[in-house]
């Protein structure tokens, strides 16, 4: 059950983030916002191989909402009911989408935004391999602060100083990706995507019953705030 | 008229930043199905000339390029650092990239895929991560991914560089097979394999001028270049590199390792990938130690395990410096990376061999280091702007200027010429004779070594 996850399309794991963000216009009362989230907390315990990366995907949301919090009780007439579900309502909105981004396989996504979605076959292979890229960064960071700590210039415990260090860090891995795109730009010209025409895909995108099982499942969640807006 | 040729004609290439160009009125022809051997120092140009070919000197590489070249057909070219050209997330669809931009049919793409693999010996099921593959395996992927589109013309940049003897003739031979009666043009230092298998042989000298063009057998009778690691030479002496330069500034301790396990493991939490098993050694002071193995056993992260720069899943490593502040952690272990460009913090070379030292408050002598490399004249340039060797040497000289008494390199030979090389040896060498513990990770047999380790066969995902 808890591997479903990597089997399902990445397509339907895309649209849980776009259901939940339908849906998070309609958290508008506090057990609303407390029963949706509970839900996909719920379905986050059951589908999700590992529940440390969803909980590190909420504290980044939760940073979102809490400022969200504040500012809505300091401008808001300080109505604290109205504050907490306005921060909810950015937990519901962002945080469903953030963890399924996470377990979407660059390559296979690709497969279906050209032939399931028909989106332009050039543009969606090199946002494929941006993507690949992409998950390449953790390890190049991993690669930059060993070498950083190996030359003495990695932060101690001091506030100041990490921050300094990730600035510093953050400026160093723009730099090699920038480098990085060129030599990746340069090789795959070089593979004949420099003048690709008709592109094929090496994969079908097809939808298995699971596939709309879960599609079904990430309606029905992001439907959660709307049904009990009607409702109530 | 076949395709694959490829032509220079009065080409000039001068990269923004420098005064001078780096190729200067080049005229080379080479003729559809024609096998070259492209060599030359390090610095002179060769990654320049496989650049251009690729058009991409003046559109992705910016600079001033003035004259001809033009490439006749498809053409697939293989870069230095193979990260850079993977494109998916698996080893199949990494491969597939280029037949489906040909716009193949699904049975062909695959039917190219899974010939092209099996012509590199990259022995994994399709869906095999690209993230867990070393580095030779990577370069492998890449060449894999080449072939895939059958190319009239293959440009392969130190295709073997990075792998092991055992695993280099593999490549080699996958090349050559797979490349039939195509154009080929192969940069190399160690070209000495290469040599009965192409038709001609063109050295340049530093500057990117051509210093010789012709068969093979009139290369071998004109005695080569200086600098070229000429078949059949010895490997060049370590030069001399004075005690000061090296003397450990802290005492140097032994380093134990015992039954280290390493593993990796992805975000998602799904997968696991066992980078080292069982790993046991000892690392006694004044002693050059070589972890060797086939690639992909785990060199580079046994080297990173007996550091302290990662944490060990079981076993120990004794010293524990896992913990240590930065500062005292670099005071005792100096740690040379694989890839240089990772490591380097400030904009001009004179500042990256500075830094780590000046943060230590130990004094330096920059100019005579970069001299002791051959790097001089580049001290006000950017790093970015030295050649794959020179970074290495950079790199090096950086990590080790203020004297640790734990010397760690990650493959410090690798794109160095017989002179360059002989400075890199010396100089860990020098540090071994002055007390410090030298260990490096290697799959080149001249590497100058007092004891030899071997990591097991390339341990495999769980």
């Amino acid at each position: 059950m808890r591997t479903l996850i990597t089997r399902v399309n990445p397509l339907v794991l895309l649209s849980v983030g776009a259901f939940s963000l339908i849906g998070s216009f309609a958290v508008r009362s506090l057990p609303v916002a407390a029963v949706t989230i509970g839900l996909y907390a719920l379905a986050a315990l059951i589908f999700l191989p590992t529940w440390r990366y969803p909980l590190a995907c909420l504290a980044f949301s939760g940073f979102a909402a809490v400022t969200i919090v504040y500012s809505t009780w300091r401008l808001g007439g300080q109505n604290t009911e109205v504050a907490a579900v306005a921060g909810l309502r950015i937990l519901v909105l962002a945080w469903p989408g953030s963890v399924m981004v996470g377990f979407i396989d660059p390559g296979r996504l690709s497969d279906y935004a050209a032939q399931t979605l028909r989106l332009p076959a050039r543009g969606v292979a090199a946002f494929s391999a941006a993507l690949q890229r992409f998950s390449g960064f953790a390890q190049t960071w991993e690669s930059l602060e060993r070498t950083r700590r190996a030359r003495g210039v990695a932060p101690g415990r001091h506030p100041v100083g990490q921050v300094k260090h990730s600035g510093s860090m953050a400026f160093a891995l723009l730099v090699q990706a920038m480098r990085g795109a060129s030599s990746s730009s340069i090789a795959m010209d070089a593979r004949g995507f420099a003048d690709a025409r008709g592109r094929t895909w090496a994969e079908p995108a097809t939808w298995s019953r699971m596939d709309l099982a879960g599609l079904a499942l990430a309606a029905a969640l992001g439907a959660v705030p709307i049904v009990c807006f009607f409702a109530i | 008229m076949r395709s694959g040729a490829i032509s220079f004609r009065g080409f000039t290439w001068r990269p923004v930043g420098r005064k001078n160009p780096t190729i200067a009125g080049l005229d080379l022809h080479i003729e559809p199905g024609e096998r070259v051997l492209l060599v030359g120092p390090s610095g002179s140009g060769k990654s320049t000339i496989l650049h251009a070919a690729a058009g991409a000197l003046g559109t992705t590489i910016s600079g001033e390029a003035t004259g001809d070249v033009s490439v006749d057909g498809r053409l697939g070219l293989v870069l230095q650092n193979p990260a850079d050209a993977i494109v998916a997330e698996r080893i199949g669809r990494d491969v597939a990239f280029g037949p489906e931009n040909l716009g193949l049919p699904r049975d062909e793409i695959w039917r190219r895929v899974d010939a092209a693999l099996a012509a590199v010996r990259l022995d994994y099921p399709r869906d095999h991560l690209t993230s867990a593959l070393s580095g030779g395996e990577q370069q492998r992927l890449v060449l894999a991914g080449v072939l895939a589109t059958e190319p009239d013309v293959v440009l392969l940049d130190e295709p073997t560089s990075m792998l092991d003897a055992v695993a280099a003739e593999r490549a080699r031979d996958a090349v050559l097979a797979a490349v039939g009666d195509r154009t080929l043009v192969v940069v190399e230092h160690r070209f000495e394999p290469w040599l009965d298998h192409v038709d001609r042989v063109v050295a340049l000298d530093p500057g990117g001028v051509v210093g010789f063009d012709g068969s093979v057998a009139e290369f071998l009778a004109s005695g080569g270049r200086p600098r070229l690691w000429m078949p059949g030479a010895p490997p060049p002496t370590p030069i001399e590199i004075p005690a000061e330069f090296v003397s450990p500034a802290v005492v140097p301790e032994a380093v134990d390792a015992s039954d280290v396990v390493l593993t990796t493991r992805m975000i998602r939490g799904t997968r696991r990938h066992r980078a080292l098993s069982g790993f046991t050694a000892r690392l006694a002071p004044g002693t050059t130690t070589a972890i060797t193995g086939p690639s992909g056993a785990g060199k580079s992260t046994a080297l990173l395990a007996m550091t302290g720069l990662v944490r060990v899943s079981g076993g120990t490593v004794t010293p524990d410096r896992t913990r240590m502040r930065s500062r005292e952690l670099a005071r005792e272990v100096g740690w040379v990376p694989q890839n240089p460009e990772l490591g380097f913090l400030t904009t001009s070379v004179r500042e990256e061999v500075e830094r780590t030292a000046s943060v230590l408050g130990v004094e330096v002598e920059a100019d005579e280091l970069l001299a002791l490399v051959g790097l001089e004249r580049f001290a006000p340039s950017h790093p970015y702007r030295l050649s794959g060797g020179e970074q290495r040497r950079l790199a090096m000289i950086s990590a080790l200027a203020h004297r640790p008494g734990f010397v760690a390199l990650d493959e410090p030979t690798v794109g160095q010429d017989r002179d360059t090389w002989a400075v890199v040896t010396g100089w860990y060498t020098a540090a071994a004779r002055a007390g410090a513990v030298v260990a490096l990770a290697t799959h080149d047999p001249d590497a100058p070594r007092d004891v030899e380790i071997a990591v097991g066969e390339a341990v495999t995902a769980t």
